[in-house]
């Protein structure tokens, strides 16, 4: 029986090529899409699952109630660490974490590294296991370094890299270390990651600062006593803040702050460390929001939803041409529960012959996926059990839902009606048109959503930000480079070439440079009884002029004022603080040390220093040398632009040889900040195509399907004189009204949806309404021309031919 | 064999109630050979379906063997059918997937025969048929009287006692119509009793006894020659 049920389950699929071509490539497609999203997510959600004690590591943050608002951060200061193992009994371990160092030398060899100091728990607390060298006591040594394997591999190649000394780029100097052990790879979806790790006692100002708790500065991971609760041990948090924290808890008090929920000024928290990849709290976390994966997985089983609607109206429509075999067999003595495991049977052949393609699909698709969207991804995640559980069941279920319905739905009906043929594709339209409604509501939902999207990334694109990013170059300087020398020497051997506009520098990049670094720094003080908090950035001579910021009192920094070094220029929201615009300049602030205050020299105008998704905070530049610079800014005359990258890249060859530098354009660093953004609009602009292409497909099946069942009614009307446009036109009503409705019902849930995510922004669109008249316009014109390709056939068919058909 | 009192079916859609068979009464013994004659629309096909057990009566009795059937579920009537009734019909219903001896093989496979015993059963009838050299082409390849005697080749192989033809030579010419009737008889001859609607008084001189239907009723009944059981 079951050879009978494949072979002609075979057979009907090799005779109506065209449906089951539709059918298997329909779904084959979203197979594919759906293993990808599905691998996406999983990786994404798979972060820092990997630790042997997860349920028992923790991250510290803090929570500060500022008169700004409620600040939540996971910095700490030096000393917090050693007090916490000793003040609470809950922790049983517990690490600093930070990283120190970009630079590793072994002989004259030097090489990019991730260097990160730590406690010497840090190897115990988490899963990183040590595979040569000293297994116990890795880090017990101040002059100890732990790296990973690969890292040992680049420096010594087939050496034996243990005990092998090593110098780090720290301080501005070479520190000599000696590799005690060899880690395994740190896993890519780990949060937490180094090349090289060292004792934290080698950080940078480790010394001045270890018994500082007004700087914020390392990480603090801690794990949980078998016994102690999360709950437990942030009650008892309260005493350890007032204990050590005493200085900052008397200024807010005197600012007059209002304590925040939990009645507390400031309060110790923990975050799980499964969380931290999706925590923006986390300063070594928070790459994506927690959302994102949910949502690929939502993507996903909407993708497939629309190819099983298909499948089911297919096979429905199907299932009645066939009618005369099932009421042959009922006649013949099949019962239902056969009929339903032939009909059901076939369902699951061509889903697997669909998953198979979808499979072979996501993996030609993988490498171009992973380019595009900067993921890491291999089909060889899918042999995890979780996974491979939750694609065996979503396969299950989309044959049940695709071929078990209408199996059952068939296989109920009165033989006799079966036998003579008497129920036809398409009669009762209720449950199909039900199903073509949501299909195509959810690629509305997606085009509209696409839109705004990529409407929204326009916005920030184009919005101007206050500065020049067009003409200005930045160039991240190498770590172990006197940064200061290569500016001044830049700066002489560029100054007057034709092109250049002006040079400077500063500690912090503008946007997202190609080394990917980000970052800020804040300063507080005091200033006229009142606490003032501001972002401090390095700067140097000649900032304003270099990005064309807007001067609105004073001036910049100019090497022709010998007393800059101890200036400030400040932006508005900073000058508001100090009383406004013009009762600022002169003001003298006590930044660093009240005996050495520095003046506010100029005001500019504010501009967008951060990503958009902020709004612009209170800034303060300077020239103080302690925060070295990092970044060389070049303005250059606009025209000859790739001229000029040309010939900043020559001079820097001139003058560092042996040195390789990246500069780029900062309007590809602000552009490099919606990175993410871009990359799931991508996803998403990927998966509304889809949508679309699949729901055509069905939507061309199903009109196949009505045409062929109409063929008379057309002949009839031609005879008596309808015309093609008006047989076309009667023909396609019945599917643009579906459509129409579609795109109604889509509408409001799109502008629901992305006026949520819109709220993200500081600076955002106005959701306008000709987004879902685009949106409806693109889904009608599809339906329409995809339906057209049918009716058209149809209504230019030779009356004669078409009448005989029935 | 069977039996039917005051049997009556209505078809009834929203507005119209339609009477379709309006007090049957009959008795076909063991081993005749009935034709059912009468202008369309008269209930011949409905008579058919209900004596078939594929539809129930609206109201009246039916017993099959002896047993009342009127009242059973489509299950159960779908238990008694299998392998005691088989069908031919006018547009044959094969299954166009199905190659000759597949189609033949179907209800064996439904009665849960074995392997080698139906193979055998297939071949034996597919030869008295004389359609074996034909065995591995499908439907669509085959001449209507050829594909006929697939169809009453299927309706015999399970070996029933009782074969419902419909209108059984109404798509064939009269050379594969008479060619079909004599099957039909020689099956009727070998002892499976016969019910056959037909709209051809030729066909209908095949039979032992025609019974004419008008307006759902039997109208007449003329017996051609003695019968004996």
């Amino acid at each position: 029986m079951f050879r009978n049920y494949i072979k002609i389950a075979w057979r009907n699929l090799r005779k109506s090529k065209l449906l089951t071509g539709v059918n298997v490539l329909g779904l084959a497609i979203a197979f594919a899409a759906c293993i990808l999203l599905v691998l996406t997510a999983w990786r994404e959600l798979s972060f820092d699952q990997f630790h042997t004690n997860k349920g028992r590591l923790q991250e510290l943050y803090i929570t500060v109630q500022r008169p700004e608002g409620e600040e939540s951060r996971s910095n700490f200061p030096i000393p917090l660490t050693p007090a916490l193992k000793q003040d609470f009994p809950e922790v049983k371990a517990a690490s600093r974490f930070i990283a120190i160092s970009g630079s590793i030398r072994y002989h004259d060899k030097t090489f990019q590294a991730d260097v990160k100091s730590a406690d010497a728990d840090l190897l115990k607390m988490f899963s990183f296991p040590l595979i040569k060298g000293e297994m116990h006591q890795p880090l017990n040594s101040l002059s100890n370094v732990v790296i990973t394997a690969n890292m040992a591999k680049k420096i010594f190649g087939a050496e034996d890299a243990i005990n092998k000394p090593v110098e780090i780029y720290l301080e501005g100097e070479w520190k000599s270390f000696i590799v005690s052990a060899v880690a395994k790879d740190i896993p890519d979806n780990s949060t937490i990651s180094f090349d090289v790790v060292c004792r934290f006692e080698n950080t940078p100002g480790y010394v001045s600062q270890k018994d500082d708790w007004g700087a914020s500065s390392n990480e603090v991971f801690v794990q949980l006593a078998d016994h102690a609760t999360v709950a437990g041990f942030e009650r008892r948090s309260g005493t350890f803040v007032n204990k050590y924290f005493t200085a900052i808890l008397r200024d807010l008090k005197r600012d007059g702050v209002a304590p925040g929920k939990d009645g507390q000024l400031m309060s110790l928290h923990l975050m799980p460390i499964t969380t931290i990849h999706f925590n923006s709290i986390s300063s070594s976390g928070g790459a994506i929001s927690k959302t994102y994966p949910y949502l690929l997985l939502l993507i996903g089983g909407f993708i497939l939803f629309i190819a099983c609607v298909n499948f089911m109206n297919l096979t429905i429509a199907a299932a009645f041409s066939r009618s005369r075999e099932i009421g042959m067999r009922k006649i013949l003595g099949a019962v239902k529960t056969q009929l339903v495991t032939q009909l059901w049977g076939e369902a699951v052949l061509i889903c697997l012959l669909a998953l198979v393609t979808g499979l072979v699909i996501a993996y030609l698709l993988l490498p171009g996926y992973n380019a595009l969207f900067s993921n890491k991804l291999s089909l060889a995640l899918l042999k995890s059990p979780g996974l491979l559980a939750g694609v065996l069941l979503g396969f299950v279920l989309v044959t049940l839902l695709s071929g078990g319905y209408p199996a059952w739905a068939i296989a109920k009906i009165n033989t006799l009606k079966v036998l003579k043929g008497s129920l036809q594709a398409g009669k009762s339209n209720g449950l199909r048109n039900v199903l073509m409604v949501t299909q195509f509501v959810i690629s509305s939902l997606l085009i509209c959503c696409t839109l705004i999207a990529w409407q929204q990334l326009d916005y920030l694109r184009k919005m101007p930000l206050g500065y020049n990013r067009d003409q200005v170059i930045s160039i991240p300087l190498p770590y172990e480079m006197d940064t200061e020398q290569a500016l001044q020497r830049m700066r002489n051997s560029l100054s007057g070439q034709t092109g250049i506009a002006a040079i400077s520098g500063a500690a912090i990049n503008m946007g997202r440079g190609r080394d990917g670094a980000s970052q800020s720094s804040i300063i507080a003080m005091d200033y006229k009884g009142h606490s003032v908090r501001s972002n401090w950035l390095r700067v140097d001579y000649d900032y304003v002029k270099a990005l064309g910021l807007t001067l609105l009192a004073g001036r910049d920094f100019s090497q022709a004022y010998g007393t800059d070094s101890s200036g400030l220029v400040i932006n508005e929201k900073m000058a508001a603080q100090l009383g406004g615009v013009q009762a600022a300049l002169g003001v003298q602030l006590p930044v660093l040390d009240s005996a050495h205050p520095l003046t506010v020299i100029g005001v500019v105008k504010d501009f967008n220093f951060k990503p958009l998704k902020e709004d612009i905070a209170p800034l303060t530049m300077n020239l103080v040398k302690s925060w070295p610079v990092q970044y060389i800014f070049v303005k250059v005359a606009p025209g000859d632009l790739q001229g000029s990258m040309a010939l900043v890249k020559k001079q820097w060859k001139q003058l560092y040889p042996g040195s390789d530098i990246d500069p780029s354009f900062l309007d590809e660093n602000t552009d490099r900040q919606y990175r993410r953004e871009q990359r799931y609009s991508g996803i998403f602009i990927s998966a509304a195509i889809l949508a679309i292409i699949i729901s055509c497909m069905g939507l061309f099946a199903i009109s196949v399907l009505v045409m062929t069942r109409r063929t008379r009614e057309i002949g009839v009307r031609k005879v008596l004189g309808a015309s093609v446009i008006g047989i076309v036109a009667l023909v396609s009503k019945d599917f643009v009204k579906l459509v129409l409705l579609s795109v109604m019902i889509a509408a409001p849930i799109a502008w629901y949806v992305m006026d949520q995510w819109l709220q993200d922004y500081a600076y955002r669109i106005h959701i306008n309404i000709t987004v879902f008249v685009a949106a409806g316009g693109i889904a009608l014109l599809v339906a329409v021309l995809t339906v057209s390709i049918q009716s058209v056939r149809a209504a230019l068919m030779n009356p004669i031919k078409s009448i005989r058909t029935e | 064999m069977i039996k039917t009192v005051n049997l009556q079916k209505l078809f009834s859609t929203e507005e119209v109630e339609t009477t379709a068979l309006n007090g049957i009464n009959m008795e076909i013994q063991d081993g005749e050979f009935v034709a059912i004659m009468g202008p369309s629309g008269c209930g011949k096909s409905t008579l058919l379906n209900i004596l078939g057990l594929l539809d129930n009566p609206s109201a009246g009795e039916y017993y099959f063997w002896d047993k009342e059937v009127a009242r059973m579920s489509e299950r159960q009537r779908a238990q008694l059918r299998k392998g005691s009734i088989g069908f031919v019909f006018q547009s044959f219903n094969l299954i166009d997937e199905l190659t000759v001896f597949e189609n033949v093989e179907l209800p064996l496979l439904y009665l849960k025969v074995p392997s080698q015993e139906r193979k055998q059963k297939v071949e034996q009838v597919l030869e008295r048929m004389n359609i074996m050299h034909r065995r591995n082409h499908f439907p669509q390849q085959l001449s209507g009287g050829q594909q006929q005697r697939v169809a009453i080749a299927r309706a015999v192989v399970a070996k029933p006692k009782m074969i419902l033809a419909d209108e059984p030579t109404g798509n064939l010419d009269s050379t594969n119509g008479e060619e079909v009737m004599k099957l039909l008889q020689e099956l009727n001859d070998a002892g499976t009793t016969m019910v056959m609607v037909t709209h051809s008084p030729y066909d209908a001189g095949f039979a032992h006894r025609i019974i004419n239907l008008f307006d759902g009723r039997v109208v007449t009944e003329n017996i051609k020659e003695q019968f004996h059981v």
